[in-house]
Formats: C-alpha cells, sequence, structure tokens
C-alpha cells in the first residue's frame, strides 16, 4: 500500500523538483549579476567620534619640503585626505580629488590636504608626479595623525569647515561631484 | 534498651549521611578554601606588567587592530596597527595611566576598538553579570540538594 502511495507522489515531486531548482538557481543569478554591475560605494558618509568635534591638529612637512598646520587654513573648507599609493581606491579616487581641488581652489573656498597612511615619501613623490594633485601632502613628521582622526582604512576622507570643526567623514573613494553635494548640504545646514 | 540502641544506629546514620562524613566534609572545605583563595589572587593581584615594553605589549592585546578582523594590536603588523603600538608606547612614557590610553583609542575609534570591555558604565555590566549569575545559580542549586535531601531522608 505504501509503495503504491509513493508512485502517486512521484509524478507530483518530479513536477516541483525543477521549479525549486529554476527558482534557487534564478535567484542566485541575480544575485552574483547585482554583485558583478554595481559601482562600489563611494562617498558614503560614516559616524565618526570626531564629528562636530575640533579637527585634531595635523602639523608636518609636505612633500615639497614645507611646513604644514592645518590651523592655518581656517576661513576655508579642507578636505584631510588619508590615502595609500598602494591603495586602488585610492587610485580610482585621485582624479577626483584633483578635479576638486582644481576647481575650489579657484573660487578659494576649499583646500584639499593629503595624508599618506603607511607610505614611502619616495613613493609618494612618484605617485604625485604621475597622476598630479598640486595640493599639501604630508609625508613625515605625522604619526599619530591617523589615530587622532581614528582611520580605519583607506581611502578616508574628513571635511573641516571654517571654524576647524570636523563635519563629515567619507568613506569609500570620493568623487567630485559628490563632494560637492556634501558641501552643500553642509553649508546649507549651517555651522 | 537493646531496642532502643537498635532503633537509635539507623537514624544515627541517617544523620551522619544528612550531615557527610568527617573525610567528605573536610574535603569539600578544601576545595572552598582552594575556590576563594583562586577568586583571591585572581581579584586583588596586582602584579601587572614589569617593565613599560610589557605594559605596553598587554596594552595592545586589548586594543583591536581597526583594519583587521578579530585581531588585536598586537597580534596585527598592519600599519595601523604598527602605528597603535608606537602611540601606546609614546603615551606610556610620557606618563599617560592605562585607563587614559584606552579612552584615548575609543574616544577616536569609539568603545568598538576596546577588545575588553570598560569596567564602568553599562560595559561595566559584562564584567558583573557572570559573577551574579554564578552566585545566584550556586545559591539555587545548593537549595535544590538541600531540599532533595530532605525529601530522601
Amino acid at each position: 500500500m505504501e509503495g503504491m502511495l509513493d508512485d502517486l507522489d512521484r509524478p507530483a515531486r518530479r513536477r516541483v523538483a525543477p521549479w525549486v531548482a529554476g527558482g534557487i538557481g534564478l535567484v542566485l543569478v541575480l544575485f552574483v549579476g547585482v554583485l558583478a554591475t554595481r559601482e562600489p560605494a563611494q562617498n558614503r558618509l560614516t559616524d565618526s567620534n570626531l564629528l562636530g568635534d575640533v579637527a585634531p591638529p595635523i602639523v608636518g612637512t609636505t612633500l615639497d619640503e614645507d611646513r604644514f598646520d592645518l590651523d592655518r587654513l581656517r576661513g576655508r573648507w579642507v578636505l584631510v585626505n588619508f590615502f595609500a599609493t598602494w591603495c586602488a581606491p585610492c587610485r580610482k579616487e585621485h582624479p577626483e580629488l584633483v578635479s576638486f581641488s582644481r576647481r575650489h581652489e579657484q573660487a578659494g573656498d576649499a583646500v584639499v590636504v593629503s595624508v599618506a597612511y603607511g607610505d614611502e615619501a619616495d613613493d609618494v613623490r612618484a605617485y604625485f608626479d604621475d597622476n598630479g594633485g598640486d595640493w599639501p601632502v604630508l609625508v613625515g613628521d605625522v604619526d599619530g595623525v591617523s589615530l587622532d582622526y581614528g582611520v580605519a582604512g583607506v581611502p578616508e576622507s574628513y571635511l573641516v569647515d571654517p571654524a576647524g570643526f570636523v563635519r563629515a567623514k567619507v568613506t569609500g573613494g570620493v568623487t567630485s561631484s559628490g563632494l560637492d553635494g556634501i558641501l552643500a548640504e553642509l553649508r546649507g545646514a549651517g555651522p | 534498651m537493646t531496642d532502643v540502641v537498635a532503633a537509635s544506629k539507623p537514624a544515627a546514620r541517617r544523620d551522619r549521611r544528612r550531615r557527610g562524613s568527617r573525610p567528605a566534609r573536610a574535603s569539600w572545605l578544601a576545595m572552598a578554601l582552594v575556590l576563594l583563595v583562586a577568586l583571591g589572587i585572581g581579584t586583588f593581584d596586582t602584579g601587572g606588567p614589569s617593565s613599560p615594553e610589557d605594559r605596553a605589549q598587554a596594552l595592545a592585546s586589548t586594543i583591536r587592530c581597526p583594519t583587521c578582523r578579530s585581531q588585536s594590536a598586537a597580534d596585527s603588523d598592519s600599519p595601523a596597527s604598527r602605528e597603535i603600538r608606537g602611540e601606546i608606547r609614546a603615551r606610556i612614557d610620557a606618563g599617560q595611566s592605562d585607563g587614559e590610553i584606552r579612552r584615548y583609542f575609543s574616544s577616536r575609534y569609539g568603545e568598538a576598538i576596546l577588545l575588553t570591555p570598560s569596567s564602568s558604565g553599562i560595559a561595566g555590566a559584562v564584567w558583573v553579570l557572570p559573577v551574579v549569575a554564578l552566585v545566584l545559580g550556586g545559591a539555587g542549586l545548593g537549595a535544590a540538594f538541600w531540599r532533595w535531601r530532605r525529601w530522601a531522608s
């Protein structure tokens, strides 16, 4: 009797199994497709304990052997960018930083400052020679700055307002237009 | 008279069983003593790391490497961990306490940077709750054993 019932069930199971397998396969294909085609997350605003606080000081020697002090840039927005020459997302965002810096240099309202993270001065110099960018780059005397800012990976950027307060932390790389959007929002929100 | 003696013998045995024999009681007492001494040493031993290097190493093992997964700054060789170890050493040399150094890192990265939670505030419950659970569990077991023994006798 049980054998007969099994025989009756079998065709029904045969009908359902391909649908289940097909459904699972379709979901997997969609999942892989979404992961493979989506843009990497950029301009991602991230929480930080520093938001609203006075920006930790950055004092050091730039790539051009000049002395640098973040406090001297009061009155302008400052994008403090932590990067490394060995970091692929940093290389990807670099042309965006060049574009952002060039436009805002003309307007005189914002500047970029880069801090090399776990890097050698010669590598950083070659990187800027190859990729452009004429903003201050710190490669020496900056031990502890990345810890002061709570940097957990590169690239990471912090927007410091004209009064010297940290207003945003951006991870995953930036785009020039994305930064403009964040700046516009912050300006709209007021200090 | 013999009846009285005969009747009192099982009662005495039961009484002895209930209270436990002398060697059994001695071993329980010894175990309790060892437990208390171990707890006392664990709680009040303040003989920390002897040298600044040892102290820096011990502190780094309580700080999470911010760029790695589930590794302490003492175990990782990432640039961030190297920087954390250097910062710890510099702050020790500057005379800061362990608490001050840990507070610096949590002020920058949040409490998640600490591998061992803080002993104050809500995080302190993490340390207190297991002890409370242990005491309550032990008391509950003791009460249950006492009741079972009473029913058995």
